[in-house]
C-alpha cells in the first residue's frame, strides 16, 4: 500500500452465519509520493443472528506513509462482532523510525443504524516523538483495538481485564460491548498479549496466518 | 468556516452568562469526576506539578478536550434535530471507556436539566458538549468563547482534582492553571469551527487510565 492507492472491499454476513477473515501477511503502508495518499475502504454487513469475526494481522506504518482508512461496520440488533485493528508504529528492530507520517483511521460501527462505536486515530509529522509522550503512548512500538459485542461480553470483562498487560485496559461501554486498546513497546509483545484475548474471544484458535 | 458576517463582541450579558455556566456553582457536578487522572496519580504516574501538567495537556491537545471543542461547535450549527440526535450519537460512540461515557452523560444531563428550568431552553437530554453547543444556540452566545470557557473549565476541573489528590499547593495549582489556559484559548477557537471530519484522539494512555480507574480499589472521584 502506498500513496495513490486505492482498495476497497466488503463483506456481508447473512442471517445466522458465522464469518471469519483475516490477511494472510501483515498490511504494509510504504512512502508515499509527496501530496498522494492511500485509501483503505472496509465495509462490513452482518444480519441478524450473525457474528463476524475481522481479524486483520498488523498493518506496519513506514515512515513517509499517507494512508486514510475507514472501516465501516452495519449490524443488526442480533448480530454479533469480534473485530481487532492491531498498528505497528514502524519496525524498531531494523530502527526504522516514523519522523514524517500521515495517518487517519476511523472504525465507525452502527448497530440497528445508531451508531454504536467511534474509534479516530489521527497521527501527523513526526510520530515517532509523538508517541514517546509519556501520556500519549509513552514509547509504545505497536497498538491494537479491540471491539467485542456479543451477549456474553459482560461476562468475559473480568477474564479478559486479568489477561491485560500494564499498558492496556478493558471496559464496557454498554451491556453487550466490550472495549480494549492494548499498547506494547513492538508487534512481537503486542501478540504475547493479544493473541491469548483473541483466542478467548474467538471461542476457537484463529486463523492458521496468525501462527507464523 | 469562513463567513462574511462580522463577529459579534460578546456581551457584558453574554460573558456573565457563560461565567455562570462554567463556574463550580452551576450544578454539572464536574467536581466528582477526575477524567482517569485519579488513576494516573493512584498509580505514580503524576506525581508533581511537571507530570500534572504534561497529563492534563496530553487530552488537552490530543484527546477529549480539543475534541469536545469540535463537537461543542458542530453542535451549535446543527439546524434540525435529527443532526443534533445524530451528533450526540456520535459523541457518545467516541466515549472511549464506560467511565468516560458517564462523564459525558450525567454532566451533560445535569446541565440540560438547569439551563430548562433557569432559561427555559429545552434539548432532551444531550452529552455534555452537545448540550453546551445548543445552549449557546439558544441563549445566543458567542461561539469561540463558549468553547474557551468550556475547555477551561473542564481543565480547570482537573487541575483541581490534581490539587487535591498529588497534592499540589493552592498557588501552585492557580499558576498551572493560569498556564493552561494559554493552551486551552489557543485550541477551542480553531476548535470549535473544525470539521467533524477533524475528530481524532491519540491520548491512548489516558484513555486507558480511565479504563483502569473503573477497578481501583481505593477512589475519591466517579471517573
Amino acid at each position: 500500500m502506498t500513496g495513490g492507492d486505492a482498495f476497497s472491499f466488503s463483506a456481508h454476513a447473512a442471517a445466522d452465519t458465522e464469518l471469519t477473515m483475516t490477511t494472510q501477511a501483515c498490511e504494509r503502508a510504504y512512502k508515499a509520493q509527496p501530496g498522494q495518499t492511500g485509501r483503505i475502504r472496509n465495509r462490513l454487513q452482518i444480519a441478524a443472528g450473525a457474528r463476524v469475526n475481522w481479524l486483520p494481522q498488523e498493518t506496519i506504518l513506514f515512515d513517509g506513509c499517507a494512508l486514510e482508512r475507514r472501516l465501516s461496520v452495519d449490524m443488526d440488533k442480533d448480530a454479533s462482532l469480534l473485530m481487532v485493528e492491531p498498528m505497528v508504529f514502524g519496525r524498531h528492530a531494523m530502527g526504522e523510525t516514523l519522523t514524517d507520517v500521515h495517518l487517519s483511521d476511523r472504525i465507525e460501527i452502527r448497530r440497528a443504524d445508531q451508531m454504536l462505536y467511534l474509534d479516530a486515530v489521527r497521527l501527523n509529522g513526526n510520530a515517532q516523538a509523538h508517541l514517546a509522550q509519556a501520556f500519549i503512548a509513552g514509547g509504545a512500538g505497536a497498538m491494537a483495538s479491540v471491539v467485542y459485542i456479543a451477549d456474553d461480553a459482560e461476562a468475559r470483562l473480568d477474564g479478559i481485564r486479568t489477561a491485560l498487560p500494564e499498558t492496556a485496559g478493558a471496559s464496557l461501554i454498554k451491556k453487550d460491548v466490550l472495549v480494549l486498546r492494548i499498547l506494547a513497546q513492538d508487534s512481537f509483545v503486542l501478540r504475547l498479549s493479544l493473541l491469548p484475548i483473541l483466542r478467548r474471544l474467538n471461542g476457537s484458535d484463529l486463523p492458521r496466518c496468525w501462527m507464523t | 468556516m469562513v463567513t462574511d458576517a462580522p463577529i459579534a463582541m460578546p456581551t457584558d450579558k453574554h460573558i456573565l452568562t457563560l461565567a455562570q455556566m462554567f463556574s463550580p456553582a452551576f450544578p454539572v457536578g464536574a467536581f466528582a469526576y477526575s477524567h482517569g487522572l485519579e488513576w494516573a496519580i493512584d498509580c505514580g504516574d503524576v506525581t508533581d506539578t511537571t507530570t500534572t501538567k504534561h497529563w492534563i495537556e496530553s487530552v488537552l491537545q490530543h484527546g477529549s478536550g480539543r475534541n469536545d471543542c469540535i463537537f461543542l461547535g458542530a453542535a451549535l450549527r446543527a439546524d434540525t434535530p435529527e443532526e443534533v440526535a445524530e451528533l450526540d450519537a456520535l459523541c457518545r460512540a467516541f466515549a472511549p471507556s464506560r467511565e468516560r461515557l458517564s462523564e459525558t452523560e450525567l454532566q451533560g444531563a445535569a446541565f440540560c436539566d438547569t439551563t430548562k428550568a433557569v432559561w427555559q431552553a429545552e434539548f432532551g437530554s444531550l452529552c455534555y458538549p452537545v448540550a453546551v453547543g445548543r445552549a449557546a444556540r439558544a441563549l445566543d452566545l458567542p461561539l469561540e468563547l463558549t468553547g474557551q470557557m468550556y475547555l477551561q473549565a473542564f481543565m480547570s476541573n482537573l487541575a483541581a482534582a490534581a490539587m487535591r489528590l498529588v497534592p499540589l499547593g493552592q498557588t501552585d495549582g492557580q499558576r498551572l492553571i493560569q498556564e493552561l489556559t494559554q493552551l486551552t484559548s489557543a485550541i477551542a477557537p480553531e476548535a470549535v469551527q473544525a470539521d467533524l471530519d477533524a475528530i481524532g484522539s491519540t491520548a491512548f494512555l489516558s484513555d486507558i487510565a480511565s479504563m483502569k480507574h473503573e477497578t481501583q480499589y481505593s477512589r475519591i472521584f466517579r471517573t
